[in-house]
């Protein structure tokens, strides 16, 4: 394949793990022409408001990654307040808290425990997080909603 | 080069142009940013170019919308004058011409949306348009 040549020795094996071992409720494939970008599916996590739920996601690993955080971004619609309407995501680990220990897979372990433990007191949703505080069962009844309306198993 | 193995995917390269656009570019005299703030598809993108001194576009303000199609940035955006303006390279509805605008016909990946309102600002300043005839300042097409 074109630039498995360049491809560094990292990222091919976390991405062999990645598809011999996936974690669970997790799926990750690189694409054909680039295999920097992966194609992600996260299970919305039991006994939360987006339980019944399948997201599409998008990963990318830049150039100096694992220096570097890979790029991640929601393709399905979420009601969660640190998850924005493009999809962008408020996660430490993706921005100062980046560690060339973690992986991809961890990322991705990180994000679909976000599903599980929204946290409105470090939004990026702003409205979102304002409803969540003002309240909180209302707003997972949207989120519930959402996860209904957008995120249903094609 | 560098960038020559790693491609940043369409929807990430957009991603930082929004970014950087958020922020603010340069000296302000061109900017752009995202129509609809949740369009997951990023498609539909206004700038504006501030008239350069010394021509007859001193001062003006002109909008235009940019659509970045899916094949952005492989292929180049489709570029569109809101304001009314007379240049050699735009069409008379408003529409960037890619064959009397270099940098739009001979399209790079490495060209953004910054690089095409600056490119068409410093073509507001060519000896070719600097000195025509413009309509009424604010109207529109």
């Amino acid at each position: 394949m074109a630039g498995q040549a360049q491809l560094p020795r990292r990222i091919v094996k976390e991405t062999q793990r990645l598809l011999s071992e996936p974690a669970p409720g997790i799926s990750a494939s690189p694409s054909e022409e680039n295999l920097r970008y992966f194609n992600v599916m996260i299970l919305g996590p039991q006994a939360s408001p987006y339980e019944g739920g399948l997201y599409k996601l998008e990963l990318f690993l830049p150039e100096d990654y694992p220096m570097a955080a890979p790029k991640v971004r929601f393709l399905t619609k979420i009601y969660h307040p640190n998850i924005d309407k493009l999809g962008r995501i408020c996660l430490d680990i993706l921005k100062d808290k980046w560690s060339p220990a973690l992986q991809i897979r961890t990322v991705l372990l990180s994000i679909q425990a976000l599903l599980s433990a929204p946290n409105p007191d470090d939004p990026l949703a702003e409205n979102v997080a304002k409803h969540w505080k003002e309240n909180e069962v209302e707003a997972v009844q949207t989120a519930k909603e959402w996860t209904r309306l957008y995120a249903q198993h094609p | 080069m560098a960038g020559a193995t790693v491609v940043v995917p369409r929807n990430f390269r957009l991603l930082e142009e929004l970014e950087k656009g958020e922020k603010g570019i340069g000296d302000g005299t061109v900017s752009y940013g995202m129509d609809e703030n949740d369009d997951m598809l990023m498609r539909n993108w206004t700038g504006t170019i501030i008239g350069p001194s010394n021509t007859v576009h001193d001062g003006r303000i002109y909008t235009l919308k940019i659509f970045c199609d899916i094949s952005y940035p492989d292929k180049a955006p489709q570029v569109k004058f809101c304001s009314r303006v007379n240049m050699s390279c735009v069409a008379s509805n408003g529409v960037v011409d890619p064959r009397h605008f270099h940098l739009l016909g001979h399209w790079n990946r490495s060209y953004t949306l910054e690089t095409v309102l600056v490119e068409l600002r410093k073509e507001m300043a060519s000896p070719q348009n600097r000195k025509l005839p413009q309509p009424p300042e604010g109207t529109m097409f």
